[in-house]
């Protein structure tokens, strides 16, 4: 087991194309980490540097404390499961765990053992016989998976390798791997585009953006502090409403946002850090989950906003809604499943001031303030 | 299935599509499965040209004619060691070629432009072309081989040479076949196994071996049967070159019974050695074919 070091690594492919942009993460030894962001930021390929099948066009990598950047892969002691899974077709289920190992120069016997307790763990002991054409999407996952854990590396990167299964499975399949990582308990990097999986599976998520890193954190700590728009627009589904507002008034009681013909009072723990902007153009950030039906004491301020549409999940509604009337930026709200209403009609909700996010109209990052636990 | 039966509308679709298709079934007919089934009537008569129509009934006679005939007897064996040099040669040349060209990237479509050239010459050109410059005195081979103080070399003149020579100069014409089949294949080989490969820590022969060969096995397999079926039929390099010569030394069976045939004008005994060639060439097919549909 090791930890993983990323000291400012850039990657740049041979069509000049920046894929990877400085980027320093530490991930500490035994961490469940995540990479998150959209397609093409570069997850994939910091993943690849760090598994030794790109190399590092600068900065440094260092596994276990010892600079990696020159190893070759296979004396990297770390296991990557591929996105689709690249088992090796002509194999036999058991050959596919087996290989690793054969040209690692382990004995049959304990070749054998180690294929046994994989599958047992697994519960693919009956595929063994069976080549990858004949399993199905979830089981060419856990030999995939298998591969990887039978030859027990320093470390474990794992490229989206949930995203072809479908959505039921994947379900599964992410409470297998925090399960495998409780008993393991070795380093995962694990690559996603899927803020759930994210969300769920993570003990840190780090976020990426056009090749570098946006921010890094715990889950929760990420979703309540983010630190641009971007982070905030991308974590959880529905995301945070982002709307174009300002910043006016001053003293007690009158600093506020206004979002067209709505406005939202600051609470007095962050009018400090907000009234050298007053006047200013920001964008609000108001969370689909943060709108209520009812008020809860001095913490939320009303808003009243018109109904667009209603969406029913079933364990919950979407409310789609015009902020401040008819006409005014268009919000998600989440509300409770036995909610109604008809498109047109005008309501009253009120808005947990303290959940309230200001940035930067302009660059987009988060005004600071003090940090909420 | 079984319970419904086809509609008018179906049957009269049916019966449109045979018209449309008989024209073409019947010049098919005339021109391809005519001659052949000509030549198995021939095979089993005895056939004299001064006497077309007054063919004698011989039953396998012929047959039993070619098969005792040593002659027939050393083309056929020869034909079958040619096409097996011929075809391990240049899968083996064809595959070398193959793996280096995979790995390129800049220039590849003039190496391919290059590389097919002989492919699209047309065999004679290729006889006419290499008779040219193996000509012992005149040709360019042994003035260049002579710059260096080797030959010169009998090349189609020798008994123990020729062969070799037809060889070679098939393996110039052909090789390039292989070489752009088996470079479709590796190119559409996926690339995450040897990443994994990689991983798992197999280098680059432990690679070609455990991951390449066995997922080309199905494109190795069709190529060797496409190529071998070719190489049984080989005639035009033959008769450019050496015309069986020198001696009987280069008579592949292709050769051999066009000799029989329209120089010693033994038609029928001919025909039936056609009939035998034609059985192992359809042999060779039959199994491609039921290869290939094996594959998924
Ligand atoms: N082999 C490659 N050659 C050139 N550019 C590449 C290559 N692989 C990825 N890229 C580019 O690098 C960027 C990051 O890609 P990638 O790491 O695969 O993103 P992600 O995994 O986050 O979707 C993209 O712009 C992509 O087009
Ligand atoms: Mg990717």
């Amino acid at each position: 087991m090791a930890g993983i070091e990323l000291r400012n690594i850039s990657k740049v492919y041979g069509n000049a194309v920046l894929a990877v942009d400085d980027v320093s993460l530490e991930i500490k030894d035994g961490e469940f980490m995540i990479f998150l962001g959209p397609s093409g930021c570069g997850k994939s390929t910091t993943l690849r540097m760090i598994g030794g099948l790109e190399s590092i066009s600068k900065g440094d990598l260092l596994i276990g404390g010892k600079r990696m950047n020159d190893v070759d892969p296979a004396d990297r002691d770390i296991a990557i499961v591929f996105q689709n899974y690249a088992l090796y077709p002509h194999m036999t289920v058991a050959g596919n765990l087996g290989f690793g190992l054969k040209l690692r120069g382990f004995d049959r016997a304990e070749i054998d053992r180690r294929i046994r307790a994989i599958s047992d763990m697994l519960g693919i002991q009956p595929l063994l016989d069976r080549k990858p054409g004949q399993l199905s999407g979830g089981q060419r996952q856990r030999v995939a998976l298998g591969r990887a854990l039978v030859r027990e590396p320093k470390a474990f990167l794992l490229d989206e390798p949930l995203s072809n299964l479908d959505a039921k499975l994947r379900a599964a399949m992410r409470t297998e791997l925090i399960k495998l990582h409780h008993k393991v308990g070795t380093t995962i990097v694990h690559v996603t585009h899927d803020q759930i999986e994210a969300m769920t599976m993570g003990q840190r998520i780090c976020i990426m953006k056009d090749g570098r890193i946006v921010q890094v954190g715990a889950p929760l700590e990420v979703y309540r502090n983010p630190v641009n728009t971007f982070v905030a627009g991308f974590l959880a589904s529905p995301p945070m409403n982002l709307v174009a507002g300002r910043l006016e008034g001053e003293g007690q009681g009158t600093l506020k946002a206004v979002v067209g013909a709505a406005s939202l009072p600051i609470p007095d723990a962050f009018r400090a850090a907000y009234a050298a902007r007053s006047g200013s153009e920001v964008i609000v950030g108001l969370r689909p989950e943060d709108f209520h039906q009812s008020p809860m004491g001095d913490r939320s301020s009303p808003a009243s906003v018109v109904v667009v549409a209603v969406e029913l999940l079933g364990p919950e509604v979407i409310l789609v809604a015009e902020l401040g009337g008819t006409g005014g930026p268009e919000i998600m709200a989440r509300m409770p499943r036995d909610f109604m209403a008809r498109p047109g009609a005008m309501l009253q909700l009120h808005y947990d001031l303290t959940q309230m996010h200001l940035f930067d109209a302009a660059s987009g990052t988060a005004l600071s303030r003090p940090q909420l636990a | 299935m079984s319970g419904i039966k086809a509609s008018a509308a179906d049957r009269r679709d049916a019966r449109f599509g045979y018209v449309l298709a008989a024209p073409s079934l019947t010049v098919l007919f005339l021109i391809i499965l005519f001659p052949v089934l000509s030549a198995l009537y021939t095979s089993l008569h005895e056939y004299t040209l001064i006497a077309p129509n007054f063919d004698i009934f011989t039953g396998f006679d012929n047959f039993r004619l070619a098969l005792a005939d040593a002659e027939f007897r050393h083309s056929a064996w020869l034909t079958i060691r040619f096409v097996i040099g011929v075809v391990l040669l240049e899968f083996v040349i064809g595959f070398g070629i193959a793996l280096m060209l995979n790995k390129v990237e800049r220039f590849k479509p003039i190496y391919y432009a290059i590389l097919l050239c002989p492919l699209l010459m047309n065999p004679v050109i290729v006889g006419l072309i290499w008779r040219m410059f193996l000509h012992p005195n005149l040709g360019i081979v042994n003035y260049l081989l002579s710059t260096v103080g080797l030959g010169p070399v009998n090349w189609l003149g020798d008994t123990k040479i020729a062969i070799w020579t037809v060889i070679m100069v098939d393996i110039w014409h052909q090789v390039s076949f292989m070489i752009v089949l088996l470079l479709a294949g590796l190119a559409s080989l996926p690339k995450e196994p040897y990443e994994a490969a990689r991983v798992d820590g197999a280098n680059a022969f432990q690679c070609f071996i455990h991951i390449t060969l066995p997922m080309m096995r199905t494109v190795i397999i069709v190529t060797l049967l496409i190529r071998l079926i070719f190489a049984v039929k080989t005639y035009d390099l033959i008769y450019i070159m050496t015309r069986g010569g020198p001696g009987v030394a280069t008579d592949l069976v292709s050769y051999f019974i066009y000799r029989t045939a329209f120089v010693g004008l033994n038609i029928g005994e001919a025909s039936a050695m056609s009939i035998i060639l034609l059985t192992a060439i359809l042999g060779l097919t039959a199994y491609l074919y039921r290869y290939m549909r094996s594959i998924r």
